[in-house]
């Protein structure tokens, strides 16, 4: 978990085939509260630009991405 | 519903109708040969599931509005409104048919009931009646296209991250770029999807070919063509061909995703490039020495699952045959003629509704189910992500015991990198 961002909920979307990542995270950020943040864990390189696309599309917003070895985090708002 | 909107939709409608689909309208007879061969009818045995059924839902308004208000063949099904109920009944033809054309070859007329299924997806688009997640994720591709620069650079940088993985399938010499990125004049563009198995062992092999390939900054999926809509379909397809005439490819090679390489092969019109599928690739590079494959990788029997949208409607059959031969001396057939293969039941756009769809999933699949068992292979091979995780889906809910294996993971394990000159 990033030091400064208080996380609601954590969704591990490892190894998950396309589009299931973009997919979970799309019902997942329902499952909070608006304002509240979800981190969603994945390994493919490609949510790297699928995520930010999808925040866009669906108005939330993406606070911060970390990589680590395999596994990017983002911490994703949910604003609508 | 409104008179504006049955208007705007039979607008749409009306856009349909060309020379071909005028023809699937007007032919049936109602023989019933499609009976049987629509895999959902034969695992769960109920009319509306018969290919010609879900035909007569669209059939019907067709009959209504653009036939002699409903004055033709009065004895061969009724004309209908078009309403909110209309629509309903159009969603659960296109919803559960996966587009995989069995039904088509073995019609006298060859009906394409995938064609006709489209017309009630656009239906269900101008109605906003359309399953949600599909269009969301149409727009995130549209989005994507448009605003790759702010994320390319993170891209790019993931990508970086995975060179090793590639490097430990084939190993390159100092100074070479184990995943290429953006090279103008590289001879292949490569489509790939989100996941890192979609992009490592294929680099592998390009490698391993002596490609000059290049990675594609987007994602080959067609989810537009999922949801039955041509225009976001088209504004998904522009992305990589803008990409490919940017970059000067001869050719365009779309990854493990069936969707992806018919609509990219079918729709992309006249380009300076060709369209492959990574199968075709793989196996020109087999067949002119271009990549060596040990056989010995390979534990048990193994069966191949033709995905009806490279294989019945594109026309890969042969090659996935002819790389199996080369991994393995105990491959086992499904059917006699991949034409009249069953499909997974994964197409169509249910396998990326997810959960929502997994009931009907595996309920209408049961008959591939018992056609891989069969077999008793230990190894189910495929070429298609939407059909690779269905079969996944499919394999743990009936415990089937089998392996689901990509085609491609399979080669790039199978890869001899001879020590010696
Ligand atoms: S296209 Fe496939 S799923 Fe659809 S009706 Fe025909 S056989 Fe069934
Ligand atoms: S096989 Fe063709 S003509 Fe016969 S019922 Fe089916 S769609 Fe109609």
């Amino acid at each position: 978990m990033s030091d400064d961002i208080k996380v609601d909920k954590v969704f591990d979307l490892k190894g998950l085939p396309c589009p299931m990542p973009v997919v979970k995270v799309s019902k997942g950020i329902k499952e909070v509260e608006i304002g509240q943040v979800i981190e969603a864990l994945s390994t493919d390189p490609g949510a790297l630009s699928d995520f930010p696309a999808w925040a866009r599309t669906s108005g939330n917003e993406i606070l911060k991405t970390e990589q680590e070895d395999d596994v990017i985090k983002f911490y994703i708002k949910r604003n609508v | 519903m409104d008179q504006q909107t049955r208007d705007d939709l039979l607008k749409l409608f009306q856009g349909k109708l060309n020379e071909a689909m005028r023809f699937y309208l007007e032919t049936c007879t109602r023989c019933g040969v499609c009976t049987e061969a629509c895999h959902v009818h034969a695992s769960m045995g109920q009319v509306k599931y018969i290919a010609a059924y879900r035909a007569e839902i669209v059939r019907r308004l067709y009959k209504k509005y653009f036939k002699g208000r409903g004055k033709v063949w009065p004895s061969v099904g009724e004309a209908k409104e078009l309403s909110e109920m209309a629509l309903d009944e159009l969603y659960d033809a296109a919803y559960s048919c996966t587009g995989c054309r069995r039904c088509m070859v073995y019609c006298p007329f060859g009906i394409d009931t995938q064609m006709l299924m489209s017309i009630a997806k656009l239906l269900l688009v101008g109605a906003e009646s359309e399953p949600e997640i599909l269009t969301l994720l149409a727009d995130t591709s549209i989005e994507k296209g448009k605003s790759i620069e702010l994320f390319k650079e993170n891209f790019m940088e993931g990508i970086k991250r995975l060179e090793a993985k590639v490097v430990s399938k084939w190993k390159m010499e100092a100074g070479e770029t184990a995943i290429p990125m953006d090279v103008e004049g590289a001879d292949l563009l490569y489509v790939a999807l989100a996941g890192a198995h979609s992009i490592i062992p294929a680099a592998a092999i390009f490698n391993a070919a002596g490609e000059n390939w290049t990675l594609s900054f987007f994602e080959a999926v067609n989810f537009g063509a999922f949801v039955g809509d041509p225009t976001k379909s088209k504004l998904i397809l522009d992305r990589i061909v803008n990409e490919a005439i940017r970059l000067k490819v001869k050719e365009v090679c779309i990854c493990e995703c069936g969707t992806a390489f018919r609509v990219m092969k079918q729709l992309a019109g006249k380009q300076p490039f060709k369209v492959s599928s990574i199968t075709e690739v793989h196996a020109r590079y087999i067949r002119e020495g271009r990549i060596k494959l040990d056989k010995n990788k390979m534990d048990g029997g193994v069966t191949y699952h033709d995905p009806c949208q490279i294989a019945r409607n594109a026309g890969v059959m042969d090659e996935p045959r002819y790389i199996l031969k080369h991994l393995t001396d105990d491959y086992r057939e499904l059917t006699d003629d991949p034409r009249y293969n069953w499909c997974c039941g994964g197409g169509g756009g249910l396998v990326a509704m997810g959960e929502d769809t997994l009931d009907f999933r595996m309920k209408s699949s049961r008959v591939k189910v018992d056609q891989v068992n069969a077999t008793g292979a230990d190894i189910l091979a495929t070429a298609c992500e939407n059909c690779h995780a269905q079969l996944d889906n499919l394999n743990d809910h009936y415990k089937m015991g089998v392996e689901v294996k990509f085609l491609s993971s399979m080669i790039a394990d199978a890869l001899v990198q001879d020590a010696q000159p």
